[in-house]
């Protein structure tokens, strides 16, 4: 009953957080430079012609008619028309949002499987030659520039050894996997793989660095408590000790980073997408912002919002089911 | 067997069977000889076969925004439908006007223009082409009543106020005499099929295509990618090369190195500092040649320093442009005279350009008055090919003069396009860099639209020059207005009514065995390429 209260709450909570961030998407538009009918008017337009497009494009409005009719719209689930493309903009995003979801998740099991036994081994060999390198690595990882990663992965790997590919999406994770089933034909999935591997890579290292340093500085403060000592007296193998014990203990504030980290992955692949030509939200907003396409910018800005909120609902609730002694 | 050893062997097992399908996976992902969705439909199937060798894939700067061809203005847009479309008078690679859907055309009087149709030419959909297609195509541009369209391109076809069909002829008016009506059809107005437009809802004519083309849509996948096949019935004979590929990769380095991987076959836009990478492999070449874009930089006539005709001149004699396509464009720039391209219809070839002389440049600036002004560059920030360097370069030459001070300011483009367009002159920065592209090959709109009084982006005003250009927008004789036009330029270029700066080049990446010559509309057609 408690977890039922405490989900309304945060929903409640989230719900003013969300049209926070409607709010000032929506100011945004005011703040900056240039408009949208500079580039949809012709090059040579005249005033009146001008003045027409922006009232095609309702920006002729005072600004609370515009706030008003654009929640009224929300509301109702639409976006708007994107003034470049003439369609609704939220189908518009819808059909970009699973690439860039992929690439966050990719990029979050890339950080999983290399940060966390990284992490542990750094801990357990401590000022031993496999700690130093971990540290290297996550000094490293934490420090490079991900479209600096990115391009000189896709020398290396792609332009200079030919192994993956340097760019793009042919097939996105869901027809991949339907390919799989119900044609019993693997090349959906693999190419899928094929082309994840350098964009997941590029974007989860920053995350993957955070973490070994995370998982490292919490193993041993974990291996340092008395009920690993207890642990070890009962005459539990060490790897018991290390992953059962100890790790389990550590993973709960690495767990609730491992959320939060997902909501920045899925606003800051940007950069990842660019670079690897990843048709994804990222992508769509360089597009439109370049072209103050602001339905579109202020409906992809809105879906990453929403996102961030309902992953940080999601992991509260997680936190609290792996560590009973947090109360909601 | 006690608990922690179960646990212990199953954690073995498990990463056992984990390491074993990683090892399959990666297997699977890795090695030239994967089969692969990649890019080539001839491989969907998994099954490659000939029709690979016919395919080509092409990646340019950004994907189609809609595939109406009346509802947008991106070249980028242009490069994807003219694979399909195409407009109704055709052009040479040197530009001269030759047949296409049009067979003949001729002003019947100073406000009317008979174009004869080509007969046989068949829709991709089914249906032949028809006179009143060709109408109701130009109506849809020119008519927001027509085509339930009201079409940004509406200035593209300046002038004409409808179309219609008489005896099986298509006559086109105007509102006054128009030389630019036949120039203007043979780069604008892609044809369509009046019966299959009004069947369909807008989004529908965004999202498919039916035109008289070389290649007929096979997918479009907005943001991803636009895939087309060869059309059996095209009326000059089916293309060369079976399939085509365009998509998208906004970064140059992703395109470059799709190119060098050898996953595309085309790159466009390459910037100059990655040409010799290209050529350096044995796989892959640069194609190049002239634009339709000049870069310039205009000044303001109404305001101080640049109302001064010396002043100007001096700015011209400032910049070392040698140089600059030199070392900042790697040799990939042409000098210009005067605001026309060489080549154009009205281009002035006894014009030289302004020559590299900063004693001049010095000695004009004092005849000016000017001594010591302070003068700032608004520039719009990687809006063109290597513009930020030349102009951060124009600058410096300038800054160099021992009695002018320049500096640069970058500017985001929409604001400073705002500024340009709102028909106000007193918004409009004093000294600023701007590309200027024009696809109709005639000098008229690149002087026009700058030079004279009355336009949305007016920088310059002189009664003489205004009197020569306005004489040319309605002289019919060819020769008369082409010699207007060409005094026209000698005397912009003698009041520097510019800093004139290069024509841009188009620089292509291409695999070897893709053969293909760019020419300088900007669009890559698949149907004038062919593969070795």
């Amino acid at each position: 009953m408690a977890q039922y209260q405490f989900l309304i709450r945060r929903g409640l909570q989230g719900l003013f957080v969300v049209w926070g961030v409607v709010t000032v998407v929506f100011l945004l538009r005011f703040m900056t430079p240039g408009s949208p009918v500079d580039f949809v008017a012709p090059l040579d337009a005249g005033p009146e012609l001008r003045a027409q497009i922006a009232r095609n494009l309702g920006l002729d409005q005072p600004i609370y008619v515009q706030y008003g009719q654009y929640m009224f719209g929300l509301i109702q689930g639409d976006m708007g028309f994107s003034y470049i493309r003439g369609r609704p903009a939220s189908g518009i995003i819808v059909s970009r949002l699973p690439a860039t979801l992929e690439l966050a998740f990719a990029a979050t099991v890339v950080a999983i499987i290399f940060s966390i036994p990284l992490g542990v081994l750094s801990a357990t060999r401590r000022h031993e030659p496999t700690d130093y390198a971990a540290t290297a690595f996550s000094l490293v990882g934490i420090s490079t520039p991900n479209f600096w990663l990115g391009i000189m992965l896709i020398l290396l790997v792609s332009v200079g050894l030919g192994i993956l590919p340097t760019s793009r999406r042919p097939i996105g994770l869901l027809p991949a996997i339907e390919m799989l089933l119900f044609q019993l034909d693997t090349v959906g999935v693999r190419t899928w793989i094929r082309h994840m591997i350098l964009p997941a890579i590029t974007l989860g290292t920053y995350f993957t660095a955070m973490i070994v340093r995370l998982t490292r500085s919490g193993m041993l403060d974990q291996l340092g408590q008395p009920y690993v000592e207890a642990a070890r007296a009962k005459g539990l193998p060490e790897t018991l000790v290390t992953y059962k014990h100890a790790l389990r203990n550590t993973m709960i504030p690495i767990i609730t980073v491992l959320g939060l980290q997902l909501g920045t992955l899925i606003g800051g692949a940007v950069i990842t997408e660019f670079v690897f030509n990843w048709p994804g939200l990222g992508t769509l907003i360089i597009d439109a912002i370049r072209v103050r396409d602001w339905p579109i910018i202020q409906g992809a800005l809105i879906v990453i919002g929403v996102g961030f909120v309902v992953i940080n609902i999601a992991v509260d609730a997680l936190y609290a089911r792996l560590n009973p002694r947090v109360d909601l | 067997m006690t608990d922690a050893d179960s646990d212990h062997l199953s954690r073995r097992a498990y990463l056992t069977y984990g390491a074993a399908g990683t090892a399959v996976a990666l297997a699977g992902c890795a090695g030239d000889d994967v089969e692969d969705l990649d890019d080539d439909p001839a491989t969907d199937d998994g099954t490659p076969g000939d029709e690979e060798e016919s395919h080509i894939h092409i990646a340019q700067t950004q994907n189609p925004t809609t595939l109406d061809p009346h509802d947008h203005r991106e070249t980028t847009t242009d490069n994807v439908l003219f694979q399909a479309y195409e407009v109704s008078i055709g052009r040479d690679p040197d530009g001269n006007l030759v047949e296409q859907l049009v067979t003949d055309w001729e002003p019947l009087d100073e406000q009317r223009y008979r174009l004869e149709i080509r007969e046989g030419v068949p829709f991709h959909e089914g249906g032949e082409l028809l006179p009143s297609d060709v109408a109701f195509s130009i109506n849809r541009v020119v008519d927001e009543d027509a085509g339930n369209l009201s079409s940004p391109q509406a200035d593209q076809l300046a002038g004409v106020t409808g179309a219609e069909v008489e005896d099986g002829d298509v006559i086109v008016h105007t509102n006054e005499a128009n030389p630019m009506v036949f120039a203007n059809l043979a780069s604008y107005c892609p044809i369509v099929q009046e019966e299959w437009v009004m069947d369909r809802a807008s989004d529908e004519v965004a999202e498919e295509i039916n035109g008289t083309g070389p290649y007929q849509l096979e997918e479009f996948v907005d943001g991803e990618h636009t895939d087309f096949t060869s059309f059996a019935d095209y009326w000059r004979g089916e293309a060369e090369i079976e399939s085509v590929r365009i998509d998208a990769s906004e970064e140059s380095s992703t395109r470059v190195n799709s190119l060098r991987a050898g996953e595309i076959d085309l790159a466009t836009a390459v910037p100059p500092t990655d040409a010799g990478g290209i050529e350096g492999d044995d796989d892959t070449y640069i194609a190049d040649g002239p634009s339709t874009r000049i870069l310039m930089l205009p000044m303001r006539y109404d305001v101080e320093p640049f109302d001064s005709q010396e002043f100007r001149q001096a700015l011209n004699y400032a910049i070392d442009l040698d140089s600059i396509i030199s070392n900042v464009l790697s040799g990939f720039g042409d000098a210009t005279s005067q605001p026309t391209l060489e080549g154009y219809f009205g281009h002035n070839d006894d014009l030289d350009p302004y020559p590299y002389d900063p004693e001049r440049a010095e000695e004009l600036v004092e005849e000016s008055g000017h001594a010591g002004v302070e003068i700032e560059l608004d520039v719009p920030a990687g809006r063109y090919l290597q513009s930020d360097e030349i102009a951060q370069a124009c600058v410096n030459f300038i800054d160099d003069l021992d009695n002018v001070n320049c500096e640069i300011n970058m500017r985001d483009f929409g604001e400073l396009a705002g500024q340009l367009l709102d028909g106000d002159i007193t918004t409009t920065p004093p000294f600023f860099l701007i590309g200027w592209g024009n696809t109709t090959f005639d000098a008229q709109q690149n002087l026009l639209p700058w030079l004279t009084e009355g336009t949305s982006q007016t920088t310059f005003v002189d009664e003489e020059l205004g009197d020569l250009i306005g004489q040319a927008e309605t002289e019919i004789d060819e020769d008369a207005r082409e010699q207007l036009l060409m005094d026209a330029s000698e005397r912009a270029h003698d009041l520097a009514v510019f800093v004139f700066l290069n024509r841009e080049y188009l620089i292509y990446g291409l695999n070897e065995r893709l053969s293909w010559d760019p020419t300088p509309d900007e669009y890559q057609r698949a149907y004038e390429m062919s593969l070795q």
